[in-house]
């Protein structure tokens, strides 16, 4: 699975993406995935939403490993 | 109804192309940025964006919006990058039959954008509290660092790379990563170190029969009795223990005995275990394998060192104005001189870079960064000095998905260094002249190659003592100065070498050395001891 770190979530992992081998699971499976190989990302969990394949995510989505899976921390454009 | 989205690096024009249908309201609305942030005075402020996704959200918003607030077109351009103070980060253009859809659409679209499109805004100075988290080293746009500064950065986010075992042939220069320790005694037995011959220690005799003959490689223990002797070579082993070797020419030799001329305590022999007990640690951790080294290794039977594997190494050199070196440049165009800088300095550790040369042309460099992506350590990029084209590879470094940890340096010559990384790639910015270059590599790609070496690091800097006065002039900024060094008297001497600007070349012909000019210092008399950096690999 392609997951993608933004702002300062890059700065916590530091790398802007990277490739976790992981099977079918769901949004907790994937943050235990995740917070495994980077304990850092444990502490912004409330802020960050899921991007599947360039699409919010909602709460009984599923990600498979050919998924590219944006992590999102609060926005600021504009 | 019509929607344009686009997410530009280009600064967005002043006058923009109405939305096409403009019937009855259009409004237009620019986000500029200001020069402060939360109090703070900033020069830029900088976006990120997860295009794909951003712009399909704004399409989405912008459609799901104007069921309630019909309107004929949208157009949005938002800008990613640097974008300094003055200049707009986001345009938004609304066509609509009536002014209140028009403003209601583009007043809802705007708070939703700060919602839902994933694009990211950085102070340049000040950080948002949750961009607190960030490693200190994370630097903002504009932060300029200091050469120090710049090598422990480099110290931290380098690891030793992981290793392999090769063979000694080609282990020259690579560091041992595991402790080589003596397998047997050094030597193994007692081995004469003279050609003469060897008697019993107790046997104050002085004339002895030969009963033997022994060359280097000869292994004949034995027991020899009172008068007796056998012939040795140098290098050939001892019968037993406790005898002594009387060199030849303290013996007359007559048919199948000797006559001792003179004898004294020297036993001409060198003892097993002399040099190393078993068990001994020959090579530690860390140290580079010399020919000495290797020599050693082949003497104890550790063919196959534990080493550092070299880094794989990427090196671009940019620019519309060079070429070949070979070639015979025309008006404004100069030899491609940086490339075969780069590689002989990459030389020293054995290692060969995969090089390119490329027009100063996005789509060009953005494909050979990308091509990065597979196990390169360590991205070079050669570009122009001036500011535009620093900051052109530093964009592209950062689409490429690269963090910038330093854009600029205080110290000079190369000033305009970028210092960026993406999971395990490390990549430089170098600025475009050669003297820079041989700046740059020698400080801060240096300090890079040897931690991931595991090599032991010595200290950065040297102390020496200058040869001659050096006249740094009017030197606001730290300056690493181009001098040729040697050994006199014990004393690291400096000459400083002549050297105007960055774009003087001539120096590098004999620079082996930088002298590290503190700011300000002005002019450093003959005999001021000052601190160096050897460039050449230690």
């Amino acid at each position: 699975m392609r997951i993608l770190f933004f702002a300062h979530l890059k700065d916590v992992t530091r790398c802007a993406e990277m490739n976790l081998p992981c099977a079918e699971t769901d949004a907790d499976g994937l943050w235990r995935a995740l917070i495994a190989v980077h304990p850092g990302l444990e502490r912004f969990r409330s802020s960050v939403r899921f991007a599947r394949n360039s699409e919010y995510v909602g709460p009984e989505d599923r990600f498979n490993d050919a998924d590219e899976v944006a992590l999102i921390p609060p926005v600021s454009g504009g | 109804m019509e929607i344009k989205i686009q997410i530009t690096t280009q600064r967005i024009a002043e006058q923009q192309q109405p939305p096409a249908a403009s019937l009855g309201a259009r409004v237009e609305f620019r986000g500029v940025v200001r020069g402060e942030e939360d109090g703070q005075p900033i020069r830029a402020l900088e976006y990120e964006a997860y295009s794909p996704m951003a712009e399909r959200e704004m399409h989405r918003l912008i459609t799901e919006l104007s069921a309630a607030k019909p309107c004929l077109a949208a157009r949005v351009i938002h800008r990613v990058g640097i974008v300094p103070v003055g200049e707009a980060a986001i345009y938004v253009g609304i066509a609509a039959k009536h002014r209140a859809e028009a403003f209601a659409l583009l007043a809802a679209f705007m708070n939703r954008l700060k919602q839902d499109v994933p694009i990211w805004k950085r102070r340049a100075i000040g950080e948002a509290p949750e961009s607190e988290a960030a490693t200190p080293c994370a630097v903002q746009s504009g932060a300029v660092q200091s050469a120090g500064e710049v090598l422990k950065l480099v110290g931290e986010i380098c690891r030793p790379l992981e290793t392999e075992r090769i063979s000694l042939a080609c282990a020259a220069g690579r560091v041992v990563r595991e402790s080589v320790c003596a397998r047997e005694d050094q030597p193994a037995f007692d081995r004469s170190s003279v050609d003469g011959y060897a008697v019993r220690l107790d046997d104050t005799a002085t004339e002895f029969h030969i009963v033997d003959e022994l060359r280097a490689g000869d292994w004949k223990p034995r027991r020899l009795q009172p008068g007796e002797t056998v012939r040795i070579a140098t290098g050939g082993a001892l019968p037993r223990e406790k005898l002594q070797v009387v060199m030849k020419e303290d013996v007359r030799v007559e048919g199948g005995t000797i006559a001792v001329l003179r004898r004294n305590h020297e036993r001409n022999i060198r003892f097993r275990g002399e040099d190393a007990k078993a068990g001994q640690e020959l090579l530690g951790v860390g140290v580079v394998l010399t020919h000495g080294a290797l020599g050693l290794l082949a003497s104890v039977g550790c063919v196959q060192p534990l080493v550092t594997r070299l880094p794989r190494v990427l090196h671009v050199a940019t620019g519309n104005e060079i070429l070949p070196p070979e070639q015979t440049p025309k008006s404004g165009q100069i030899r491609d001189s940086n490339s075969t800088l780069v590689r002989a300095f990459l030389g020293q550790w054995g290692i060969t870079p995969d090089q390119r040369r490329v027009a100063e042309d996005a789509g060009q460099i953005n494909s050979e960064i990308r091509s990065a992506k597979s196990g390169v350590d360590l991205l070079l990029l050669s570009g122009g000095a001036s500011v535009g084209e620093h900051d052109f590879t530093r964009r592209l470094l950062e689409e490429a998905g690269f963090i910038v940890h330093v854009s600029k340096t205080s110290a000079r010559p190369g000033k305009p260094l970028i210092v960026a990384q993406r999971g395990e790639t490390v990549a430089f910015g170098l600025p475009g002249n050669p003297l820079a270059h041989f700046v740059c590599l020698n400080l801060y790609v240096r300090a890079a190659l040897e931690t991931w070496g595991g090599q032991t690091r010595r200290t950065d800097f040297e102390v020496g003592e200058l040869a001659e006065d050096l006249l740094a002039g009017d030197n606001a900024r730290e300056t690493f100065w181009p001098a040729s060094w040697q050994l006199l008297n014990g004393k690291a001497m400096l000459t400083p070498l002549r050297w105007q600007s960055s774009g003087d070349l001539t120096a590098l012909g004999s620079a082996n050395a930088l002298v590290r000019v503190t700011a300000g210092a002005g002019q450093l008399p003959r005999g001021s001891r000052v601190e160096f950096a050897r460039a050449e690999r230690t």
